[in-house]
């Protein structure tokens, strides 16, 4: 309901908005439309009222106008409309970004069909071209935000003790901020698509169809989400800690997390700056990135790669963390070298700021800046060489429970140590000059953000899926899920990094048929790799709905948010909470327990 | 705890041993028709045995803990190990100085190679328009073949129109790419050794590798490195023109 509203108010605002602009258009003798700037103007309009409209003014801003604001309802109900719960919100990022994840896998099957053999079958070159944008932003998208949005939300309050995060309403106000942007991306592929993939690198993004304006508009939206998001993270875990929860007890999804979030209110301004300047070279006629005027198109690669490169560390940072978390807790072992997982995420954070340039080795960039990249690019392995160590350890003589989660977190050592390797072929200018832009790259970064961050996603979904839904998922079909999943992944990218050394280039519709074969077999194993997920949609779905309840604590663990219920009654915790040990005292003798909780009422809900 | 050491030590140096052999036994390279081909290689096989003993590695010790080191979560736990004292700080010294190794061999003396050598031959331009190519010989005539004699060192001026977009110039049997930038003049050097054509061998052709729009898939150029003799009587004819 609350979301028709806001549909219905977004029309509006889009509708008054362009009107005003046609109204000065006509009376300047100009057309009353003008797609890209119809559309620049239309949409921050439409945008705030979407807002308004599933319940912004509500439940928030009349407070401004000395009204009063309405009290949330109870139930599924909830789900729908603009809540302040960090565990509605989570649940709401976790639904959001699985089903763009799902849509944008579905895209990722008809490429493959595409590619399947050389010559066009499904497509024209443009259809693809818009498939492949639309599944790179897409996924981007998913990558960035699905590990802090979902996870983020939900567990990490409950792990430090919190009763909720520190900016409810900025949480609320910045998951409602994400539909706008999945509508956008869809209306942009109904009104012709674009063609600069989800990088927009100009003069082709300024030159090409609207479409473009469309994607620009949604990933600025999109940047404002995962600012607000880091800010939020920040101040919670700054100044939500319960008393005792000192860093050095910190969960290490915490320690993720809070990673992640500095590098996205860090670095998201340098995207969306890059991408406004953009918008205003095509609606405005600045000439930012224009040659012909004297701009300059490699000054938007700097800035563009200034916070695409660190992103990659948003999407991994709380992976890491996940995965930490989850070996640690199925090993029944305290997490191995915890300070220098500490030490290594900060310093990935520090190093992430001062290696964008190494995707730009072959853009004619000054030949002074090649050597400095290589080598600070290289020393990011040191950092990333420490959570190996800590992965090792930690599983290392341990009692290893191997359930789904623990299956995800364990292959995710194994993909993100192909990830990792082959990123020094990348890093090192004379090899990376050859598979620059190759589908060597296009396999990479899948071992890294797939293999590695959605493999974590799993784990961490499996792991916690208890806790939401407060339902025991299908053990069965979590397993067919992984090993479908785990054996496609391998067979689907593993020859992705021959045909890239081969000669076939990335972002392409078509190619040479000397590699036909090899992309057969890709797309043969693509469809294997996207049976997978039915396996996942199917065991969610029916769990969720009819799975056995869930106790409160299936897993045994010792951090905090398996001390209450599952779900945690709507505040989190009967009484305060009060850390008294580490998160990760398995098997010391005579440790503390974690956490003395507040009242009797815990037992009562367990 | 001893003997699961020495297991897995010896399970890490056979898997070390066969990830050496399928590097050394494996050939993922499209043809070498240049000297810095030969040279990217490699490069691109020394990060592969340099890489190997750190996959086995990784390998034996997850392959190890998830064969020996299992539990049906009954809630027993582990030796409380830390990761305090001396493992991390071995880990982090060893881990540093490969970093480091890779940094300098291949890395920087790579680098340093591929930019020490600037004299050249021959002397051609390209441009990049969407979406096609077109060479400029300094004989004065243009081509949409890109032909060179063998053993010359050619320099590339590679360019694309002031008011057109991002295109980069790639020939997959020479392993060197760069982007042609609107309005501006980007080089590359290269020094072809063997005879190649296009028309039978796909690593011989111009491929645009910067996502240009429409047609960036068809932006392609046949490439052939011919003689000394076949050069001039192909410049000769095409100048004649």
């Amino acid at each position: 309901m609350a979301i028709l509203v806001g549909l219905v108010l977004a029309v509006v605002g889009f509708v008054t908005g362009t009107g005003i602009l046609g109204g000065i258009r006509t009376s300047m003798g100009l057309e009353y439309w003008s797609t890209d700037m119809s559309w620049s103007v239309g949409y921050p309009v439409a945008l705030i009222g979407w807002l308004i409209g599933v319940g912004g003014w509500k439940y928030w801003a009349v407070e401004w106008f000395g009204g009063k604001a309405a009290t949330p309802p109870k139930g599924v109900k909830r789900y729908f409309e603009w809540n302040m719960d960090h565990k509605v919100i989570g649940i709401q990022y976790g639904v959001t970004f699985v089903v763009l994840f799902l849509l944008s896998g579905l895209t990722a099957m008809l490429i493959r069909f595409e590619l399947m053999n050389s010559g066009m079958q499904l497509f024209t070159e443009d259809q693809y071209n818009s498939a492949m944008s639309f599944h790179g932003i897409g996924m981007v998208a998913v990558a960035v935000a699905i590990m802090l949005g979902a996870f983020g939300n939900y567990i990490v309050p409950l792990q430090i003790g919190a009763r909720d995060m520190a900016f409810p309403r900025v949480n609320a106000l910045s998951y409602w901020l994400v539909p706008p942007v999945a509508i956008m991306l869809i209306i942009a592929l109904l009104i012709g698509g674009w063609d600069t993939g989800w990088t927009a690198y100009p003069p082709l993004s300024v030159l090409t169809k609207s479409g473009q304006v469309l994607f620009n508009l949604a990933v600025i939206t999109f940047g404002l989400v995962s600012i607000l998001g880091g800010i939020n993270f920040i101040a919670t875990i700054i100044y939500e800690r319960a008393p005792g929860m000192t860093w050095g007890r910190l969960p290490i999804f915490v320690w993720g997390a809070f990673a992640g979030s500095l590098i996205a209110f860090f670095f998201t301004q340098g995207f969306a700056a890059g991408l406004l300047m953009i918008l205003l070279d095509r609606v405005v006629g600045t000439s930012f990135f224009h040659a012909a005027e004297g701009g300059s198109p490699i000054l938007y690669e700097h800035v563009f790669w200034f916070y695409s490169h660190p992103a990659v560390y948003v999407m991994v940072l709380p992976a890491f963390g996940a995965v930490l978390e989850v070996l640690a807790h199925m090993s029944r072992k305290p997490l191995y070298a915890y300070r220098w997982v500490v030490g290594a995420l900060l310093g990935i954070v520090a190093i992430s700021g001062v290696v964008w340039a190494h995707h730009m080795f072959t853009s004619g960039m000054e030949d002074y800046l090649h050597a400095p990249f290589l080598v600070l690019t290289e020393m990011i392995s040191i950092p990333t060489g420490i959570i190996f160590l800590s992965a090792i350890g930690t599983i290392w003589a341990g009692r290893l429970w191997m359930r789904t989660p623990m299956l995800f977190a364990l292959a995710f050592i194994f993909n993100f140590t192909v990830g990792g390797l082959t990123g020094i072929y990348l890093a090192d200018v004379p090899t990376d000059i050859h598979l620059h832009d190759t589908y060597f790259v296009v396999a990479h970064f899948h071992y890294t953000i797939m293999g590695g961050e959605i493999f974590a996603l799993f784990a961490a979904l499996y792991y916690w899926f208890p806790k939401m839904t407060g339902r025991q998922f299908n053990e069965t079909l979590g397993k067919i899920h992984f090993w479908i999943m785990f054996i496609g992944f391998q067979l689907v990218f593993i020859p992705m990094f021959q045909v890239g050394v081969k000669g076939m280039n990335r972002r392409v519709a078509d190619y040479p048929e000397a590699y036909e074969d090899f992309n057969r077999f890709i797309s043969w194993s693509g469809f294997l790799l996207g049976i997978s997920f039915i396996f996942f949609a199917a065991n969610m779905v029916l769990s969720w709905v009819r799975g056995e309840r869930a106790v409160a604590n299936p897993w045994g663990a010792s951090t905090l948010e398996w001390q209450v219920s599952s779900p945690p009654p709507e505040h989190n915790f009967e009484g305060q909470p009060v850390i008294q040990g580490g998160a990760y005292e398995y098997g010391v003798p005579n440790a503390p327990a974690h956490a003395r909780m507040g009242t009797a009422a815990v037992t009562e809900h367990v | 705890m001893n003997r699961h050491l020495w297991i897995a030590g010896i399970l890490w140096v056979v898997f070390t041993a066969l990830a050496l052999a399928g590097a050394a036994l494996m050939n993922p390279f499209p043809t070498v028709g240049a000297e810095e081909a030969e040279f990217s290689d490699h490069a691109f096989r020394m990060m592969t045995y340099m890489g190997a003993p750190v996959f086995g590695f990784v390998m034996a010790a997850l392959l190890y803990s998830v064969l020996r080191f299992r539990s049906g979560g009954g809630g027993e736990d582990g030796p409380p190990i830390r990761g305090v004292g001396a493992v991390p700080r071995v880990w982090l010294l060893t881990t540093t100085t490969l970093a480091v190794v890779v940094m300098i061999y291949p890395g920087l003396t790579g680098l340093a190679e591929l930019r020490s050598d600037r004299t050249h031959d021959l002397e051609v331009n390209v441009t990049g328009f969407r979406w096609a190519w077109v060479v400029q010989y300094p004989e004065g005539f243009a081509s949409q073949e890109l032909v060179l004699p063998v053993d010359q060192r050619v320099k590339f001026n590679v360019t694309a129109p002031a008011g057109d977009v991002l295109h980069s110039f790639w020939v997959p049997a020479f392993r060197l790419k760069i982007d042609a930038v609107p309005g501006q003049i980007t080089n590359l050097y290269i020094t072809p050794n063997e005879l190649g054509d296009g028309a039978t061998d796909a690593a011989y052709r111009v491929q645009c590798a910067e996502l240009c729009g429409l047609y960036h898939a068809r932006m392609q150029m046949p490439v052939r490195v011919v003689t000394a003799e076949e050069y001039e009587a192909w410049v000769a004819e095409k100048a004649g023109k």
